[in-house]
């Protein structure tokens, strides 16, 4: 009987950033209205909605295909993701338009400004954060689904 | 080794061997339910995410990630909107 593993494996990954869409498009809306930050939340959502659950899923995908192979914890395995998505993130939005390099930082959205010596503690965070996710949050969907 | 020969070997087998009764004794339909029902899990998942036992599981680095996780956002509330985007 074919059960279906790496489809599995693509649900347990889109489930976390799904369920963080849901907040992230609340969070645009309050910080667009309420903080009155411009943010252009047409062309900002496509790459949380669109992208990153899809990337979640194919990743744990290849989570499933590469544990016989080389087994790699799914923590680490998770923080690895970041080396993608960020300069997939910083593309799309160079493009889309709400973010400048600038001599003083990058401006994302108009109006938030992230000097360049920002930048590598914001990866850092964002590598923890992702370890955390993945460990924690996927690793418990595959645990559901019968796949960790 | 003819035929003669398998049908002795087949009646010592027969004899040796405790005849096997086809109808079991007893209806196994419930103690399979029973045995379906403790494998499923009698907690929601949200509740089995969060539970203690999940919580006290994690390891002393983890929590001190967390935290130092939640106080980078806290110093640097303007980039909450970034978080969300690469979310």
């Amino acid at each position: 009987m074919n059960t279906h593993p790496y489809l599995r494996a693509y649900m347990a990954g889109i489930a976390v950033p799904t369920m963080l869409l849901l907040v992230a498009l609340t969070g645009f809306l309050v910080a667009r209205y309420t903080f009155q930050i411009p943010i252009p939340i047409e062309r900002a959502i496509i790459f949380p909605m669109a992208l990153v659950p899809n990337i979640f899923g194919l990743w744990n995908i290849f989570y499933l295909w590469l544990r016989p192979r080389r087994h790699l914890p799914i923590g680490f395995h998770g923080a690895i993701l970041p080396f993608i998505l960020a300069p997939t993130g910083f593309t799309l939005a160079t493009c889309s338009g709400f973010l400048a390099a600038t001599s003083g930082g990058l401006v994302w959205f108009h109006q938030i400004v992230v000097p360049y010596a920002f930048l590598a503690a914001g990866f850092c965070f964002a590598l923890i954060a992702y370890y955390l996710v993945w460990k924690y949050l996927v690793g418990f969907f595959n645990e559901v689904l019968g796949i960790a | 080794m003819n035929e003669l020969e398998q049908n002795r070997v087949a009646d010592l087998l027969k004899q040796t061997l405790a005849p096997v009764n086809p109808d079991p004794g007893r209806d196994l339909w419930p103690k399979m339910l029973r045995r379906l029902h403790e494998r499923a899990p009698s907690q929601h998942w949200f509740a089995v995410l969060f539970s203690p036992t999940a919580l006290s599981a994690v390891p002393w680095f983890d929590w001190a990630l967390l935290v130092a996780l939640v106080a980078g956002i806290c110093a640097f509330p303007k980039a909450i909107p970034i978080w969300l985007y690469h979310f």
